[in-house]
């Protein structure tokens, strides 16, 4: 056995815009130990073909209520709840009441939104002094409206509820404590919701998610889990895509000539984005928590033990070389990008057409209504988010 | 080429609709459909690759060689 303590994960992004060094040579083998931020040691799988496979495995769990699955965080049961079971059959049940109202048709209904609050953003944005900082001008209130129009949240309310997310997904962050009053806060804030929703119900995914706990007998979704699933819902469908869209623009914005082809031919605009999301995935897989409940033989021959605890890399996946030409560099032409940002199998993020479409308009928007727009700042000196679940850029000034 | 999908293990992701969308759809909860089982051929290279990105290996391709109609299965996995 090593002494050696296995590297700290996430890889840290320094400088901001370079692939780290960890993860450029992580592929040499199938899987390695990385320490935890809660000091915690669990096995990172880096290869594209294993994490693919892994991502379908039924001898991983993901209920990681166990009392020796590694932490993420000491201060924070990120995605914890021993109430819920996360592996079929059980999720599949709840996956498949969701997964209706994200489909491609329905994705595509909501555009015009989208577009509608697009545009309002970037109006906004022109009025006002510039530099313009993009995570509060456009890459937050976007998303976050999106999804309060999807689960009928009152925008109103869109600040308090920001506040308790934000709180509920640190991972070093903030004290314990304060987490811990976000997580209360955040799920009496939707018990309210839901209440609300019970009496005056709507033509949204929360009213149609008690429609069914209300109306079948209760093997179908109890009070618990509805109130989990909205708050799984609504987390999942602002801060991933917000990051997203900030990181991914900066990056962009990095790469002038990358904006002026696009400029010149818009139809490079979705596989722009699937480019950022393949390189730019807030710089970890901390959400892909496993745990196995079986020996797993990996390709190069490795095992990984029973009991092992698992992440699956959605960064190295999407990095490695036997997959990806030149994987450490942006194409925004890239053909083949398969990437494994949003995972794979089962589990395959049922937000994803979501998520595209938002990231979509929001680029193309913003490179159609400001030309010119540039980073106001070195961008090798815009700050990243640590200590959160996130790890994209926390400030992002534009000007044009 | 023959197209076919199981929509036992379909993950909803929309995927294939979006890459084909006159090959692929999606009924009612969302799971595939396949509206042309046999695609013109200027519509192979994309289904190669709809099935190669579905996350479910959901999709199955039947390429059959006109010589002697020998079949070669493309079930997708890019890795
Ligand atoms: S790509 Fe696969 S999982 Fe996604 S909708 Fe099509 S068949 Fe289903």
């Amino acid at each position: 056995m090593s002494t050696q303590t296995p590297p700290r994960y996430p890889f840290a992004w320094t400088p901001p815009m370079q692939v780290p060094e960890a993860l450029r040579t992580v592929h040499k083998t199938s899987a390695i130990e990385v320490t935890l931020p809660s000091g915690d040691v669990a096995t990172l799988v880096t290869r594209y073909k294993d994490v693919r496979a892994l991502f379908a495995d039924k001898r991983l769990s993901r209920n990681i209520a166990r009392p020796d699955c590694a932490r993420i965080s000491k201060d924070n049961d990120l995605f914890m709840d021993p109430n819920i079971d996360p592996d079929p059959p059980e999720h599949t049940r709840v996956r498949s009441l969701v997964t209706k109202a994200f489909t491609a048709r329905r994705i595509e209904a909501l555009r015009p939104y989208v577009q509608q609050v697009a545009d309002q953003l970037l109006d906004e944005m022109a009025a006002g002094p510039q530099p313009v900082e993009l995570n509060e001008a456009l890459a937050f209130p976007l998303p976050i409206m999106v999804i309060c129009k999807l689960l009928g949240v009152p925008p109103e309310d869109r600040d308090q509820f920001r506040a308790y997310v934000d709180g509920f997904l640190s991972v070093t962050k903030l004290a314990p404590e304060e987490v811990g009053k976000c997580r209360q806060n955040l799920w009496k804030y939707l018990g309210d919701l839901i209440d609300s929703k019970r009496e005056n119900p709507g033509d949204d995914l929360v009213s149609e998610l008690i429609r069914v706990r209300d109306d079948e007998d209760d093997s179908r979704l109890n009070e618990h889990e509805l109130h989990f699933w909205t708050q799984g819902l609504l987390i999942a469908g602002y801060v991933t895509t917000a990051s997203q869209i900030g990181t991914g623009t900066a990056v962009l914005l990095h790469h002038p000539e990358f904006v002026r082809a696009i400029q010149a031919d818009w139809s490079l605009v979705p596989s722009t984005v699937e480019e950022l999301l393949r390189t730019q995935i807030m710089g970890s897989s901390v959400g892909t928590m496993r745990y196995a409940i079986d020996d797993i033989p990996l390709s190069d021959g490795s095992v990984i033990k029973k009991g092992t605890s698992v992440l699956l890399s959605e960064e190295g996946a999407n990095m490695d070389p036997e997959v990806f030409d030149c994987p450490f560099e942006l194409d925004i032409r890239r053909k083949e990008n398969h990437h494994m940002t949003f995972g794979a199998g089962l589990h395959y993020c049922v937000g994803a057409a979501l998520a595209r479409m938002e990231l979509q308009v929001a680029t193309e928007s913003l490179l159609r209504r400001f030309p010119d727009i540039r980073l106001a700042a070195p961008a090798e000196e815009l700050p990243r988010a640590l200590g959160g679940f996130m790890e994209g850029f926390t400030e992002i000034p534009v000007e044009w | 080429m023959r197209v076919t999908a199981n929509s036992d293990t379909c993950a909803v992701s929309s995927l294939c609709v979006y890459r084909v969308p006159g090959v692929f759809d999606q009924d009612e909860d969302g799971l595939v459909l396949v509206l042309d089982e046999s695609p013109a051929e200027a519509l192979h290279e994309e289904i190669r690759r709809a099935a190669r990105g579905c996350p479910t290996k959901s999709i199955r391709v039947v390429e059959e060689s006109a010589a002697e109609g020998a079949v070669e299965l493309a079930r997708g996995d890019a890795g």
